[in-house]
């Protein structure tokens, strides 16, 4: 008896040691996820001299905001802003109606283009045309420097509509055939009662569309010339990769006085354009989690 | 004999009449199924029809239509293929995305597991809001970052100095890019990843667990045995999805990776497919190298679901 109790207590400290081995890593690998934005962060908010010698890590150190002060004066980053904020909700509000058109009219169960509808989306998962010819469809309709060169083309994908059409036949088909025994019409019967019951869904799928439409760069790297156009990642690539700081008359002077390191007004871009995301992520977290949950469904 | 094909030909006189009648009584539906449709048309149809050029010599101002067919009519993919770089740039393609998936596909699982060990609940849930945040970081800022920590002063030089390394320019040359492309993945993927199978996990009966340890199951038993059964149809259709896609690199961000040490040896499939129809305005011979990406793409879709119908045909896709 006493044997075993002894066996028992050694389990017992064996697994509180794997307990807190197991804590540890989470603590390890928490501050691998967060640390390098902090880090940009506050060399972003420190003097050049603390920069250059290395001492920056967690907290801004001599506190310096004249990275931030170039961005916002020269660098046009309230005109992109406004420019991305448009684009996002253009694409939003497109992909949402778009996609829950196409849903909502094969969900239907006698429709009687159900079938061609289904295998016209099915072939769009597995081929698509390319770069160029989508390159040269957006030339040819006139579309470049156009905001809907961007918002068009990706607003309608197969993946969403099956995932919506999933969404939909969860709810019940007697809903709709009353709707329909009282005189309403197709379309009012998803406005009306599909929507209002989908509300999950259209938060979730909302902000995967305004996240995933801020965060790209490609389209507009493709579509896009016009800097007055540019959305954010534009700006922050063009900053980082191609123009550098070199057009900017008041950057210039600071650099060589030596009040303004480079990375103070790069890493002021970098924190202007992920920070929005990132300060809404935490109260939208639900939305997010769940909308995984929702496409690994029919995933 | 006349009579019977008769009968036939009225049937399907009938059963037209009787589809455009039922057409015309839905016409609500087509209507609203026509905005859909014409971007379906436009911006996925239309550009798979412009695959043509890659077997003509396309000259933007004749059009699709009127450019000249290509003689031979794979003169553009022959020409890929006689490119010095042609091997290179295929070897590239899969070793970046086979890398990829041997690393970015198991670590969720891992993650997912070693999170639902975590007994404090408050602090699991830090952990978890933790793992989420990198993915939301977009290609272009993280690309930004790998810049600069992998620069002399850079957070990663720090690193390999404690470490007792000396410091050298990561960004120069080829060296170091696939530790940054996948180190990048996984830290923005890992956490991102495990909520479907941590989802997987929250809907296991615990009173499993509660018989497991009377029985004196130990950790790794209560993983194998009821953590993992759960998780299991997840981890196989994530794997086909994941080996189908393969050869589908993630191009966008080593066009940000690309700099003038690097950019002759660092190219996959897909960058130059943008460096000769962008860049070079090479369209023909862009969209032929683009259709043989695609075409391999698809053989490796379809020959992992050939497999998966073979072994689990619940899960696969058709």
């Amino acid at each position: 008896m006493a044997k075993k109790n002894q066996v028992k207590n050694k389990i017992y400290i064996g697994n509180r040691f794997v307990d807190i081995l197991l804590v540890l890593f989470f603590v390890i690998m928490s501050i691998i996820f967060i640390y390098p934005f902090l880090n940009v962060i506050a060399i972003s908010l420190s003097s050049n001299s603390k920069i250059t010698t290395g001492q920056v890590s967690w907290f801004p150190k001599e506190f310096n905001v004249k990275g931030y002060e170039i961005l916002f004066q020269e660098a046009g980053i309230w005109r992109s802003y406004l420019n991305t904020i448009i684009i996002c909700i253009g694409f939003m509000i497109c992909n949402l109606s778009m996609t829950s058109l196409m849903a909502y009219v094969m969900m239907v169960p006698d429709f009687v283009l159900k079938k061609f509808l289904s295998i016209m989306l099915l072939i769009t998962m597995f081929f698509s045309g390319g770069i160029v010819p989508g390159y040269l469809l957006i030339r040819d309709l006139d579309l470049m420097n156009s905001w809907w060169s961007l918002i068009l083309p990706g607003c309608l994908s197969a993946y969403n509509v099956f995932v919506y059409r999933a969404f939909y036949n969860g709810i019940s088909h007697e809903l709709r055939e009353a709707a329909r025994i009282d005189g309403a019409g197709e379309f009012q019967i998803l406005l009306r009662i599909y929507v209002p019951l989908s509300k999950a869904l259209y938060a979730s799928f909302g902000l995967f569309a305004i996240v995933g439409q801020w965060n790209s760069y490609y389209s507009a790297l493709l579509y896009i010339n016009d800097e007055a156009k540019y959305p954010i990642q534009m700006v922050l690539r063009k900053i980082i990769f191609t123009a550098g700081t070199s057009d900017m008359v008041t950057a210039t002077e600071m650099l060589s006085n030596g009040d303004l390191n480079p990375l103070n007004v790069q890493y002021a871009c970098v924190v202007a354009t992920a920070l929005p995301v990132m300060v809404i992520y935490p109260f939208l977290q639900k939305y997010f989690a769940q909308g995984v949950q929702v496409g690994a469904v029919k995933g | 004999m006349e009579k019977k094909g008769n009968n036939k030909a009225s049937g399907l006189i009938v059963s037209q009449q009787r589809f455009w009648k039922k057409l015309w009584r839905q016409k609500a539906l087509v209507l609203m199924a026509a905005a859909p449709v014409a971007l379906l048309i436009i911006f996925q149809y239309v550009p798979i029809y412009g695959i043509l050029i890659a077997f003509k010599d396309y000259k933007p101002k004749r059009g699709i239509l009127g450019s000249e067919w290509n003689d031979p009519i794979f003169k553009e993919f022959i020409r890929f293929f006689k490119n010095v770089n042609c091997q290179q740039i295929i070897i590239n393609t899969f070793k970046v995305g086979t890398l990829t998936l041997l690393f970015t596909y198991p670590a969720p699982i891992i993650f997912a597991l070693m999170l639902n060990e975590l007994k404090a609940k408050r602090f699991k849930r830090v952990a978890q809001t933790a793992s989420y945040i990198p993915h939301f970081i977009s290609v272009v800022v993280v690309c930004t970052m790998l810049n600069k920590f992998s620069s002399l002063g850079g957070l990663f030089n720090d690193i390999r100095e404690f470490l007792g390394m000396a410091r050298v320019d990561m960004n120069s040359g080829t060296k170091y890019f696939m530790w940054e492309y996948i180190g990048s993945a996984l830290w923005q993927g890992v956490g991102w990843g495990s909520i479907i199978y941590l989802s997987a996990l929250s809907n296991v009966d615990t009173s499993l667990y509660d018989v497991a340890n009377l029985d004196g199951a130990n950790r790794l038993q209560k993983i194998r045995h009821i953590a993992w059964p759960a998780i299991m149809p997840t981890t196989t259709t994530l794997l086909i999805m994941n080996a189908g896609n393969v050869l589908s690199v993630d191009f966008q961000k080593i066009l940000l990776m690309q700099n003038d040490t690097n950019k002759n040896e660092l190219h996959v499939l897909a960058t130059f497919i943008h460096y000769q129809g962008i860049s070079k305005a090479e369209f023909s011979y862009s969209t032929a190298i683009n259709l043989f990406q695609s075409v391999v793409s698809f053989i490796f879709v379809w020959c992992t679901n050939m497999v998966v119908r073979r072994m689990a045909p619940e899960n696969s896709l058709w």
